[in-house]
């Protein structure tokens, strides 16, 4: 191979190289921050790692409403499973007994602690990621 | 190293082109439209008219139950489309949301009245019930069971493609 | 009626625009003078028709003609009249006319600002016409506005939705629009390039302004939107990863590198290629995103109600502009000479180099938004991707950037200069820099790594740069004020978003009335709770009398309305805003002990995060509006 030959070859191996290790970075730290999606029963089917984060779905039982000063406690369900949530902070003012919820937190003694309450969407106006995850 | 891009800037919008494709043509044609099977929850609300009570047992067989109020301006785009098929034969139930009864009854007056009966959830009860966002909505309920259900105005392309499937499978009407 | 007459100049225009596009593309001699003068006096004609059509429009909103469903469904007669022409575009159909309309003017002021002589002008303005072309076709088949409700029309119109009524959401949307469309220009002088073959045209040149200006609409109505949610949707945040924020971001990471990649093309003829790629890129970013909001295949809080038919018709034909263009580069690639080897340490390696880091960002927002779709669709899973994955890839990429932004000061253009690590500006900032880090690791007893490295980054830029202007005033030496005072808001937007992360903290409090609870340095003193009536809405508004440690008080009077008609509640955020920090309040639910729960959150330098945002959009005004750019 000539020199010039030699240089291009390389040259396009090192982009070849850069590229597919820059991607694979990416994808790695994709997937280590995906934020999975269940409802009770799923979550009672499958083995969730505590202190992962996860979202869960489903309809506040009613009752369950609990509030301590401003921690607010609920049981989540989905009529056929349910779990209990810890929150500390507002709740949404659509959050309401008998009514969609989505929270996203970590699972510890099979109690969600949640950073996050969203509550489903009324008439066109809906916060983000409701829609998308209360359809089933 | 010329054709290495070309090959990149061909093949990457193509891929996000077809994917999105794929998509988009996917089941959810309809984002509107969900078949979740439920059965009819028990419900006890006054009718529009006279005030009578009307309980769950009141109707019986198939009938489609929409769901709308003298303030959503897409009822009124929808209202004809209503009006013909009641007359083609479908019974139709008025479900009026959250609505004052006055306002109602003068709604009706001045674009006509498609539904056999109405009821009159004022405090959205019943439709909270059966998972309703907004209006108009329309469910189709055989046999006290709900089997589909539409967000959104309801015209003959979406009667034909969510409602007619389902009404020729259970051969209902 | 007076909406037919709309709707006719509608249809009117998109027949001109065709014969404007047909003719300028495909007829051989389109570089004839009588032939470009007809092409520029059709474009206008084309242009007034459409714009009557919209002030027809407008009109008929402001004096509430429910006659049309768009009008009669998204406005009211007790709207004033400010909302009554925002509500135009609060919905799919009326933005879509509104971003047609401003693709046009685009179009027309770049017909009326350029000399006919210029030899790309027909192509690109065939071109733009062709484009608007298919979005018209697009509005009147498949959203169209104009259509009407007969026989009776209801006599109020709707309720809008309160959230919409709103000064910033009124006009972030039109700003982003026009920022979205205005790469148009480069777009399509881009493609009459490439349509040419002659690589001698100075394409770039002739689009350098109009990109900044298309770049600094982006860039502020991006802001005002983040300002937007920030107080409307009472979380408190400045920017969510929201899709919708997501797609929006796309297009000015594109535009960045493209604006910089641009500079190099005019300077020296290099990275020509890159140019082109990137004019692409960035157009088809921003038509992606009208894509995205539109299918209704995302939802957010933007997304508009969908039609299937929507989304296939706007990917078709999307996806036919992008091949088009694509193939047209792929079949000149090899004519566009794209000068030399890039010399170690010139100006222009520092460019590739963020070129190449912009690009990764791109990629992994573009992989953000996807990925969820895909993953769904492919395994009936349900997942998200939130803010630790932006994090963890633009925390490191935008670190990585300034520190080369901060080498890049020192380079020449064309030349490789002899590097030098130790001259007396950069050890100057890297000591100063340095020395903060260290101040804030201390002071503020931190140990974040990428809180602490952004300040770093940010801080040797803001040093480098002031370096710079002392430079200037007392020694005169040149500077470009465009390129000091963005990387200057660069550098200042990196810093306020690591403190604003560092320092902002939030509480959920529960307070009886007349009680007082302490948070912070702060004494929040619960006055009084009362119900106000309002023609349309009951609202619940407390009081508060909250002291700083500094013994300054201040009332602050959150709210939660309850609208009658559908009975929506929304929550009304009570903020008080200081130089340095905002001490923002929300009121929720009341405890069966009768007292309330009110969070609390204490945001630091929050402020600036806007400022330097906005700061960075002016630099581009300055830019516009100098002649010595003028290439």
């Amino acid at each position: 191979m000539n020199p010039i030959r030699k240089r291009r070859v390389f040259s396009i191996l090192f982009v070849l190289l850069f590229s597919v290790s820059g991607i694979s970075l990416i994808l790695y730290s994709l997937n280590s921050n995906l934020d999975y999606f269940f409802t009770p029963t799923e979550l009672k089917d499958r083995n969730i790692p505590s202190e992962k984060r996860i979202k869960v779905g489903g309809m506040v039982l009613s009752g369950s409403v609990e509030r301590a000063s401003s921690k607010i406690s609920f049981i989540i369900t989905d009529y056929e499973n349910s779990v209990k949530v810890v929150y500390e902070g507002i709740v949404p003012d659509l959050f309401k007994e008998d009514s969609g919820v989505v929270v996203l937190g970590v699972l510890r003694n099979k109690t969600i602690y949640a950073e996050e309450v969203l509550a489903k969407h009324d008439e066109n106006y809906m916060p983000p990621n409701i829609e998308m995850n209360n359809d089933n | 190293m010329n054709i290495l891009l070309k090959l990149i800037v061909l093949i990457v919008p193509a891929i996000f082109i077809f994917l999105f494709f794929i998509i988009l043509t996917n089941e959810d044609v309809y984002p509107g439209a969900d078949y979740d099977q439920f059965e009819l929850p028990d419900f006890e609300l006054k009718d529009l008219d006279d005030s009578k009570r009307i309980s769950i047992d009141f109707i019986e067989g198939d009938y489609v139950l929409n769901v709308w109020a003298s303030w959503c301006i897409t009822c009124i785009v929808e209202h004809p489309y209503l009006m013909n098929l009641s007359k083609t034969g479908v019974p139709v139930i008025g479900l009026n949301y959250k609505d004052e009864k006055q306002d109602a009854i003068v709604w009706l007056k001045k674009y006509g009245n498609p539904y056999q009966t109405i009821l009159h959830d004022y405090k959205g009860n019943l439709a909270l019930d059966l998972g309703v966002t907004g209006a108009p909505e329309t469910f189709l309920i055989n046999n006290g069971e709900i089997v589909a259900h539409y967000q959104g105005e309801v015209n003959d392309r979406i009667w034909n493609d969510v409602f007619m499937p389902i009404i020729k499978d259970r051969e209902m009407f | 009626m007076i909406i037919e007459i709309s709707h006719f100049l509608s249809i009117l225009a998109t027949g001109l625009f065709f014969l404007v596009g047909y003719f300028s593309i495909f007829t051989p001699s389109s570089n004839s003078s009588y032939l470009s003068s007809l092409i520029t006096r059709t474009y206008s004609q084309g242009f007034f028709f459409l714009f009557f059509s919209f002030l027809i429009y407008v009109w008929l909103a402001i004096t509430d003609n429910f006659n049309v469903e768009y009008i009669a469904n998204h406005s009211n007669t007790a709207l004033p009249t400010f909302y009554k022409i925002t509500s135009i575009w609060s919905a799919h159909e009326g933005s879509m006319f509104l971003w047609i309309v401003f693709l046009s003017l685009w179009g027309f002021i770049f017909n009326i600002r350029v000399n006919n002589n210029e030899i790309l002008k027909p192509k690109s303005m065939g071109i733009i016409s062709f484009i608007l072309v298919g979005f018209l076709v697009f509005l009147l088949a498949t959203s169209n506005p104009f259509v009407t409700i007969l026989p009776i029309p209801p006599l109020n119109g709707a309720d809008i939705n309160p959230v919409l009524q709103d000064p910033a959401l009124a006009i972030h949307p039109p700003t982003l629009y026009l920022g979205y469309v205005g790469f148009v220009i480069p777009f399509a002088c881009a493609i009459a390039f490439l349509l040419h073959g002659d690589a001698e045209i100075n394409w770039e040149a002739l689009v350098k302004k109009w990109s900044v200006s298309a770049w600094v609409f982006l860039t502020i109505g991006i802001t005002l939107g983040s300002w937007w949610a920030y107080y409307e949707l009472g979380w408190g945040g400045y920017w969510f990863w929201d899709p919708v924020e997501n797609v929006a971001l796309m297009p000015w990471l594109a535009a960045t590198a493209f604006i910089h990649s641009l500079g190099v093309s005019i300077k020296s003829s290099q990275l020509r290629i890159w140019t082109i790629l990137l004019s692409i890129l960035v157009f088809s970013l921003s038509l992606f995103g009208a894509f995205i909001v539109r299918s209704g295949i995302i939802d957010s809080v933007h997304s508009f109600a969908n039609d299937p038919d929507r989304g296939l018709y706007l990917l078709g034909f999307i996806g036919l502009i992008v091949f088009i263009s694509v193939f047209l580069f792929v079949w000149r690639l090899s004519s566009i000479k794209s000068s030399s080897v890039i010399k170690k340490f010139s100006k222009q390696s520092f460019i590739s180099i963020n070129n190449i880091l912009f690009g990764t960002l791109i990629f992994s927002v573009m992989l953000g938004v996807t990925y969820p779709l895909i993953y769904e669709f492919l395994f009936d899973q349900k997942i998200s991707v939130g803010a630790p994955f932006y994090n963890a890839i633009f925390i490191p990429v935008v670190v990585l950037a300034s520190i080369f932004l901060f080498f890049s000061v020192d380079s020449k253009w064309s030349r490789s200069i002899n590097f030098e690590f130790f001259t007396a500006p950069i050890f100057l900032s890297a000591v100063l820099s340095l020395a903060l880090t260290f101040f804030v690791m201390q002071f503020f007893n931190t140990q974040s790594i990428s809180i602490l490295a952004s300040i770093f980054a940010g801080s040797l830029i803001i040093f480098r740069y002031i370096y710079e202007i002392i430079n200037f005033l007392f020694k005169k030496k040149y500077v470009n004020p465009f390129s000091v005072i963005a990387h200057m808001s660069l550098g200042l937007l990196l810093v306020s978003i690591s403190f604003n992360s560092l320092l902002s903290t939030e509480r959920a409090l529960s307070i009886d009335i007349n009680s007082t609870e302490e948070y912070k340095d702060l004494k929040i003193f619960f006055e009084d709770i009362g119900v106000e009536n309002n023609s349309n809405y009951d609202s619940i508004q407390a009081s508060f009398l909250v002291e700083d440690q500094n013994g300054r008080a201040f009332n602050l009077k959150p709210e939660k309305r309850r609208y009658f008609t559908r009975g929506q509640i929304t929550t009304e955020t009570a903020i008080h805003v200081t130089a340095l920090r905002d001490i923002y309040i929300t009121i929720g639910d009341q405890l069966d002990d009768g007292s309330w729960v009110v969070n609390v959150q204490i945001n630091y330098l929050i402020r600036w995060i806007w400022f330097s945002a906005l700061l960075m959009g002016f630099a581009g005004i300055i830019l516009v509006f100098s002649n010595r750019a003028k290439a």
